[in-house]
């Protein structure tokens, strides 16, 4: 069982049909966007890259959503990386069912169907640390329930617990077994104490995020993450790309790595920053995240501030676009006479 | 860590025994060797705004503006020591400032900041070249300093100062504020400012293709010189008379043939920054409409003036309203606001809005093109005179 099964026009036929009525859907249950799409001269679409979409930092300056409050089952919150701003996604009970099962099913189709043990590359003392908690634990969590028989491979000071993964690769080492972290975690406290110890993690499947900037400063490419870590036996590595805004649609690695990969119901299309319109393969821009997950909020068909490049149609692992993230798109700034002071502030 | 990067090394507060006069000659002297060495053509071309302070300082400007300080009621002399904090990103206002400020014959410390860029750097190597060959009380008494996250030198600077001047919004002022000043010492303050630009559909139809043209090339140079954040840069335009639809069009329409033509470019994050803010109007309800013709230019209508956003929301971002009359804008406009540049006004319409504002908002208002030129009258303040003081002599 797979969501990766649909050729890029079969998924597209579906998706315009679907994602042209969620647009109906938020239009009519969420009044700032249906302010939007009137300012900005909306007509329904007549191909997927032709829908609306809204910029993603939205969700730090706006509260959009398509439910009444009294629906808001749980309300979730990034990381901001910029100041105090924090994105604000509103789930009701069916959204956040939803998402949970398409992440499962998603996951399921590197991991199979049964709960595997696992190893998470992380430390159980960050999820009581409430302002970390809501990014990176969340990630953590959510991920945890596909595994079973969990070890943190971080005590609660951080440091690496050698002990307690060793008794883990003993106990679970000869059958298939998960590994999630975010990657630099994975880099700098998996990889590198796995090479030291000769911790044996050839039957481990790895599933790892976050971004690569960490390990640029490293200078560990992407391609060298994956030979380094094929060097300690750990061939099944998988990154993906997602986030809050679309939450329970992740863009997943296939087998051969290389590429990230879109669910059936999801897809990217990359925007050139000067004409907008979508760009041919191979040429870099904008990455445009759309998923049908996202029914109690606006979220469906969003314009991030990453840029990517999409190397292939149904030439790959899996069908569909294949695609890479190149990095995040600078903050634009003013060179304005209200630039303030900074320093002494 | 304190870096000199003009005048004499040393112990900045120390009391000192050198005196300048107004219009001291040593310091027009000076001034005048800089202004030539701005406005030599290879720097102008580099760097156009440094053109405009070379002209600001030549000799006829500045004996004008010394002949500005003079006073027929008092005996006028510098009023001390003066500190100034210029903001970080619009390179040439440290100069006016200061420079002024020298004229007047003051004793000058100006904090450039760290993050200033390659015209600030150009016109520091023109300032040290001239103090080559000048009197040596210049570089006792006008030094300009870099340093870092240090509050103490500015704590021991400001108890130093006479007059304090803090450049950079409201964030500045308040946080530089944090440090006392002697009883007898005060504050210049520029704070954060709105500017907007007025379009007369009457004036607009009546000109002829070349000074549309003319009219529009101001524009541009008004706001894409600095991203539209200076200060003085026009963001909101309203379009005044009826049915105005047809002379926002055109006047949209040779905006984006100007910035193409002049070249100015837009990157990617400022295009998606300005979807952020255009989107985010959208959503309150502020505009009815947005437009992205190109990246250089984003077009809003306004549905009420009162929503016309005080905050920079991009460069080339540009809302537009239609009010029936200048007078109409009055209620509108508040202390925030500084430059409201025009086309296409007669001098009455002009005088008539001025009087009705009656100093309530608005300190400069002035013609196409005009908005970014720096006066010795800024943001209401007359600087010739706030940087000297008054004896009087009764005999």
């Amino acid at each position: 069982m797979s969501v990766f099964t649909l050729p890029q026009a079969a998924k597209e036929e579906v998706l315009l049909k679907e994602l042209s009525a969620l647009t109906e859907h938020h239009r009519e249950n969420c009044e700032p966007y249906s302010r939007i799409l009137a300012a900005s001269g909306y007509e329904p679409a007549t191909s997927v890259a032709q829908l609306p979409w809204l910029p993603v930092r939205l969700f730090k300056n706006l509260e959009l959503k398509s439910i009444p409050d009294d629906e808001v089952y749980k309300v979730l919150t990034s990381s901001g990386t910029t100041g105090a701003e924090v994105s604000k996604i509103y789930l009701d009970k069916a959204a956040a069912a939803e998402q949970t099962r398409k992440l499962g099913a998603t996951v399921q189709t590197v991991l199979g169907p049964k709960r595997l043990p696992m190893i998470l590359v992380d430390t159980k003392a960050m999820l009581k640390d409430r302002k970390s908690f809501s990014a990176r634990g969340a990630g953590v969590l959510g991920m945890s329930n596909f595994g079973r028989n969990h070890v943190w491979a971080l005590d609660n000071e951080g440091h690496v617990d050698v002990e307690a993964l060793r008794g883990f690769l003993e106990q679970y080492g000869d059958e298939p077994f998960l590994i999630f972290g975010f990657t630099y975690l994975v880099w700098l406290h998996l990889y590198e104490v796995a090479k030291d110890n000769g911790l044996d993690l050839s039957n481990g499947i790895l599933i790892h995020s976050g971004g690569w900037k960490k390990l640029v400063d490293q200078a560990v490419s992407p391609e060298e993450f994956r030979n380094r870590l094929a060097g300690v036996g750990l061939t099944k590595v998988h990154n993906y790309y997602g986030m809050i805004e679309q939450i329970g649609t992740i863009f997943l690695e296939g087998p051969n790595g290389g590429s990230l990969y879109c669910p059936d119901f999801a897809d990217v299309v990359i925007r050139d920053p000067e004409t907008w319109a979508e760009q041919p393969v191979g040429k870099p821009g904008l990455i445009e995240v759309i998923s049908t997950l996202p029914t109690s909020y606006p979220g469906h068909v969003l314009l991030t501030e990453d840029l990517g490049v999409v190397h292939g149609v149904d030439d790959g692992d899996w069908p569909g676009k294949r695609f890479s993230v190149l990095g995040r798109l600078p903050r634009a700034e003013a060179r304005g006479c209200s630039d303030t002071y900074r320093e002494a502030a | 860590m304190i870096q000199y990067r003009f005048g004499v090394e040393g112990d900045l507060t120390a009391p000192s025994d050198d005196r300048l006069t107004v219009g001291d000659p040593r310091v027009i002297d000076f001034l005048s060797k800089l202004a030539r060495k701005l406005l030599a053509p290879a720097v102008a071309r580099r760097h156009p705004e440094l053109g405009s302070l070379g002209f600001f300082l030549r000799p006829a400007e500045l004996h004008r503006t010394v002949e500005h300080m003079r006073s027929r009621d008092a005996l006028v002399f510098p009023r001390g020591n003066v500190f100034h904090i210029p903001p970080a990103n619009v390179d040439t206002i440290f100069v006016y400032s200061w420079a002024l400020s020298a004229l007047a014959g003051n004793h000058n410390v100006v904090r450039i900041s760290e993050r200033s860029a390659t015209a600030a750097d150009t016109i520091l190597t023109a300032l040290n070249e001239v103090l080559a060959d000048a009197d040596p009380v210049i570089a006792r008494t006008q030094r300009m300093i870099t340093y870092g996250r240090d509050d103490k030198v500015t704590a021991a600077l400001s108890q130093w100062a006479d007059l304090r001047v803090i450049w950079g919004g409201d964030s500045a002022v308040e946080a530089i504020r944090k440090h006392p000043l002697r009883p007898s010492a005060r504050d210049l303050t520029f704070p954060d400012r709105t500017s907007w630009a007025a379009l007369s559909a009457d004036g607009w139809r009546a000109a002829d293709p070349a000074k549309r043209r003319a009219a529009v090339l101001g524009f541009t140079n008004d706001s894409y010189w600095f991203d539209q954040a200076a200060c003085s840069s026009p963001r909101t335009v309203f379009l005044v008379g009826e049915n105005t639809d047809d002379v926002r069009a055109e006047f949209v329409e040779l905006l984006l043939s100007m910035v193409g033509e002049r070249g100015w470019e837009i990157d990617a994050a400022m295009a998606v920054e300005k979807r952020v803010n255009a989107y985010g109007m959208a959503a309150t309800g502020a505009i009815s409409a947005m437009e992205f013709p190109a990246n250089s230019v984003t077009a809003m209508s306004l549905i009420t003036v009162p929503d016309a956003p005080r905050r920079w929301i991009g460069a080339g971002a540009f809302p537009f309203a239609e009010v029936g009359s200048l007078l109409e804008l009055v209620p509108a406009m508040n202390r925030q606001d500084q430059t409201f540049s025009h086309f296409g006004f007669t001098s009455e319409q002009l005088r008539e809005f001025a009087l009705a504002l009656g100093g309530r908002g608005v300190d400069r208002i002035v013609p196409f093109g005009q908005a970014l030129t720096f006066g010795s009258i800024w943001d209401g303040y007359d600087l010739p005179r706030e940087f000297t003081r008054l004896t009087t002599l009764v005999e």
